[in-house]
């Protein structure tokens, strides 16, 4: 019997803001895993710290609630040991990164199967309302005491540059559009982004609904022969465009599959590849011992210390 | 008789310089020869160029340590000569390439300023000119034997005997060398041609141009110095062995003891062991777990994350999924692991960090001896990030086995356990048989890991007589994980009462750990039990001191010697009572503060008033100890510095 979307719901109290973002990611993501039919325990969300990371608690499935910028090492960890598991990050722009940058590049280089949410709402809301490392330059949100100083990072293009292979832009409040971006991620094999746009009704009084409802657009509604998909090495052609549409901003931002490239070997594969059986017997299964007894002895295993005198 | 062999032979070069080789060679010989070896490297942080060393000692039964002087020193280049001439015994060999004679000490670039200034001034007392040529008659004046060989000529006969050219052998002056130190020693041709043949296995060119260029060093000795007293056969001939350095053997016993992830982020000196990890990442299996699991080998998967951070958060994660887990780095990685200790402990998770200190604080010395981080280690992570457990080894023996412990113990006590090791174990590298690292000996435990739980009864967090939980993989069974204050369930809450017991959960657990881990591993007892001298101390420094009381001994000083294995739990009954009744107590550590005399203080209220500490970042002696212990007998109180190493 297929699952439907009550199946992920928890009881716990949801305690964000009312008309916060983060409960369309949160419908959106609970219907995803309903549609693909996922056993509840083999879905693993990790999150960091922030309000949007207090999202393991409101899905029925194998979270964990990690430390302030570490969801993606602790993820890998999961995905490592168990590559059977649907594991997916889900996060503050401020965890992601600010605090959690050098682990948001990492990941790209090794296009591990996890899928990376961005809950970006351009300010940190746990603690009051400061820039997040995605608030434009010179905005000067609520409960800022001076206008940001600092640039916004651009998250597409990041992920980009680091090797993701699978990035896509979404909208809070088109709930259909991220579920069936989150379902395109989680089919992707490879590391994945989706940066969810966010309004935060409490602490963000400048990116509003109303600002970003001026300025979004589709980019398959616009141009209805957009194609993001990198699956042949002519492809490569189509990555100037994909640049351009991820730089895009002012006046209107782009939301879509902006690209997703199927060439890339996914690490699973690359440590099949140098250790054979890794993918039969991972290492959160494979046996250590026979009743305690170790498997090995180092003068069969290590050979390369060996002196006959 | 060899059971009166003690050699000890210093071989030093230029890093990159072939000193590596040198030294591994050197080790085979004495090996080949029926020996057992202990060898120490010391090095700068740099790839190519700076000078670095390797300290052998030989006996018939387990050196635990190198001393000072030494009965050899084969200098590879002019720069050794002047950092150790102060080392060398009466009646010991200096063997050097003749070349490096009109070297000036101003003329060596990587040799450090200070270092130049320090060995003028000490060779103008002495009435020397820095040039190695007079260094070289001075110690000959002293009744140094010294060798000079005249490489270019010797190079010449073995292309002229090979048929080949002398750019095509260059590369055997480290062969010659080895070759003129074990003719020196009355060591046999047979036992260097062996043992080029051990170190340059299946690369027969190879193997042809260095055993050449061992003869005709072998026969140039016998001509020029006669053959010398014939070095008997140790007692370790015709076995098979192994020689391994405290890195290796730490990643053998990883392995061994079922780790299946091993994270790291690249930092001396704990890198040598994730790479052999690396290398052996895909191992053969014994002939009963071929036949029990149908298959002839296995893997443990090897990750190098981009921090510290990481390493230990993916670390976390993988053993969150059910993986038995591991990570290793060196201080400056402790501190960035810090907060991620404090995440392991709350979501009872088991992992172990192998720690191989090295000198601080900050970056310090990064590629010498310290032993700085035992308070660090004891205090890591944040909001009383207890219970964890914290384990230093003494030797890589003890180390093999105590890291077979440590993966048991986190599985069996869900905590994070901090494994401390050093530079001292890292870099050296001793010789030992099957039977010393028996992997059937610590049966391999994972505690209460339940791989099929009941989803409609399963607790992560379950309240139980002794803080432990059941444990399933992420995966198995829905729940969650989480790093702020849980129910029985390990969904978030912040209520008071759960929060109290959820305290006295972690304390339980703790005290569970007092209890399960017997006394014996917590300290141990060496020397004369009865003695009323005591030495206490922790780490790598049981080696110089075991070899130190050995000769005190002789001198009739009888001590006994107490190491403190584990520092969480810490033994604080042992430890009471073995300074109750000592008259006289001496602490031992490579820190200038002290931190296990503060931790004894802690857990004990009795404070040890006599110390020695080695601070100049080089590895402890034997001689070190064996004239401290002497010089803090003769004091009421205080420090004593020791000194020795360049």
């Amino acid at each position: 019997m297929a699952r439907n979307w009550m199946d992920y719901k928890t009881d716990a109290w949801v305690q964000w803001c009312p008309a916060c973002g983060n409960f369309g990611i949160l419908t959106a993501l609970q219907r995803a895993l309903a549609e693909l039919d996922l056993p509840n325990e083999k879905v693993s969300i990790v999150s960091g710290i922030g309000c949007s990371s207090r999202i393991p608690y409101y899905i029925k499935t194998s979270n964990v609630h990690t430390l302030h910028g570490r969801p993606i090492p602790v993820a890998q960890g999961i995905k490592l040991a168990n590559p059977d598991q649907v594991v997916i990050v889900a996060s503050g722009d401020g965890d992601l990164l600010g605090i959690g940058a050098g682990h948001f590049v990492a990941i790209g280089r090794r296009n591990i199967d996890i899928k990376v949410i961005l809950h970006d709402n351009a300010v940190y809301g746990l603690t009051k309302g400061q820039a997040a490392p995605t608030l434009p330059l010179w905005f000067k949100t609520k409960a800022l005491g001076q206008p940001n100083i600092q640039s916004a990072v651009n998250p597409l293009l990041l992920a980009f540059a680091s090797g993701y292979t699978f990035i896509a832009r979404a909208y809070a409040y088109h709930i259909d559009q991220l579920k069936e971006m989150i379902e395109a991620a989680i089919r992707h094999k490879g590391t994945s982004l989706i940066d969810v746009l966010q309004p935060c009704p409490t602490y963000n009084d400048i990116m509003t609904k109303e600002w970003y409802e001026k300025r979004i657009y589709y980019l398959d509604k616009e141009d209805p022969s957009w194609n993001p998909n990198i699956e042949k090495p002519e492809d490569v052609k189509k990555i100037p465009k994909i640049v351009e549409k991820m730089m895009e901003w002012e006046p209107r931002i782009p939301l879509g599959v902006f690209y997703r490239n199927t060439m890339v070997e996914p690490l699973d594969v690359r440590i099949e590849k140098i250790m054979p059986g890794y993918l039969q017997n991972p290492p959160a299964r494979r046996s250590i011992d026979i009743g305690g007894r170790a498997l090995t002895n180092p003068f069969v295993a290590f050979k390369d210390r060996i002196v006959t005198t | 008789m060899s059971e009166n062999v003690d050699l000890d032979v210093m071989i030093g070069g230029p890093q990159g310089g072939g000193i590596e080789s040198s030294g591994q060679m050197a080790l085979r010989v004495f090996m080949i020869k029926g020996y057992d070896v202990f060898g120490i490297r010391e090095y700068h942080s740099d790839i190519i160029g700076a000078h670095s060393y390797y300290n052998v000692r030989v006996k018939a039964q387990k050196p635990r340590s190198v001393r000072l002087p030494v009965d050899a020193l084969l200098a590879l280049d002019a720069e050794t000569i002047f950092t150790h001439y102060n080392d060398l015994a009466p009646e010991s060999y200096l063997i050097y390439g003749t070349e490096s004679l009109n070297t000036r000490i101003d003329g060596i670039a990587p040799m450090d300023h200070d270092t130049k200034e320090r060995v003028k001034e000490d060779l103008k007392q002495k009435g020397v000119e820095p040039v190695a040529s007079e260094v070289v008659k001075y110690l000959a004046s002293t009744g140094v034997k010294t060798v000079g060989l005249p490489f270019k000529d010797l190079l010449k006969v073995t292309a002229e005997r090979l048929k080949t050219t002398v750019v095509s052998v260059s590369k055997t002056v480290n062969t010659m060398s080895i070759t003129a130190l074990a003719a020196m020693l009355g060591i046999d041709l047979g036992a260097v041609e062996k043992s080029i043949q051990l170190y340059f296995a299946g690369r027969k060119g190879i193997v042809d141009s260095n055993v050449e260029a061992a003869r005709t060093t072998y026969e140039y000795i016998k001509d020029n110095y006669g053959v010398s007293k014939p070095l008997p056969d140790g007692p370790h001939r015709n076995k098979v062995r192994m020689i391994a350095t405290g890195n290796d053997i730490v990643a053998m016993a990883k392995i061994v003891g079922g780790v299946t992830l091993e994270t790291y982020y690249p930092i001396t000196p704990s890198q040598d062991e994730a790479f052999y990890m690396e290398t052996h990442r895909v191992f053969d299996l014994d002939e009963e777990a071929s036949r029990s699991l149908g298959q002839s080998k296995t893997g443990t998967l090897v990750l190098q994350a981009e921090d510290e951070l990481a390493a230990l958060n993916m670390a976390i994660g993988g053993a969150l999924a059910g993986a038995r887990v591991a990570t290793t780095t060196s201080g400056p990685g402790l501190s960035l692991m810090n907060e991620a200790i404090s995440f392991a402990v709350i979501t009872e998770t088991p992992v172990v960090i192998s720690v191989w200190m090295r000198t601080g604080p900050s970056t310090g010395i990064a590629t010498r001896q310290g032993q700085q981080d035992l308070l660090h280690a004891m205090f890591a992570g944040h909001g009383e990030a207890l219970p964890k457990i914290v384990l230093a080894s003494g030797d890589h023996l003890e180390a093999y086995y105590d890291t077979i412990k440590a993966l048991n113990w986190a599985e069996k006590f869900q905590v994070p356990v901090i494994h401390l090791l050093d530079k001292y174990m890292a870099a050296s590298m001793m010789s030992f048989d099957m039977e010393d690292v028996d992997p059937y000996k610590v049966p391999l435990e994972r505690g209460k890991l339940v791989p099929n739980p009941d989803p409609k009864t399963y607790k992560r967090y379950e309240l139980t007589d002794d803080g432990i939980s059941p444990r399933a993989p992420l995966g198995t069974v829905q729940y969650i994980v989480s790093s702020l204050e849980h129910n029985e369930y390990g969904v978030v809450t912040e209520d008071p009462v759960i929060r109290e017991k959820m305290s006295l959960k972690r304390l339980k657990k703790m005290e569970t750990i007092e209890r399960e881990i017997p006394e014996s591993e917590k300290a141990v007892l060496y020397g004369d039990p009865d003695s009323r001298i005591t030495i206490v101390s922790w780490g790598s420094t049981k080696g110089p001191i075991l070899d130190a009381m050995g000769s005190l001994a002789k001198e009739g000083l009888r001590l006994r010697f107490l190491q403190i294995k584990t520092f969480l739990p810490f033994p604080t009954s042992t430890v009471k009572k073995i300074i109750e009744s000592s008259d006289d107590v001496i602490a031992v550590e490579n820190n200038a503060f002290g931190q296990m005399v503060m931790a004894v203080r802690m857990f004990t209220g009795l404070n040890i008033n006599k110390r020695i500490a080695k601070l100049n970042s080089r590895s402890l002696m034997e001689q070190e100890i064996y004239n401290g212990v002497k010089k803090a007998l003769s004091m009421k109180e205080g420090l004593v510095v020791v000194s020795d190493g360049a």
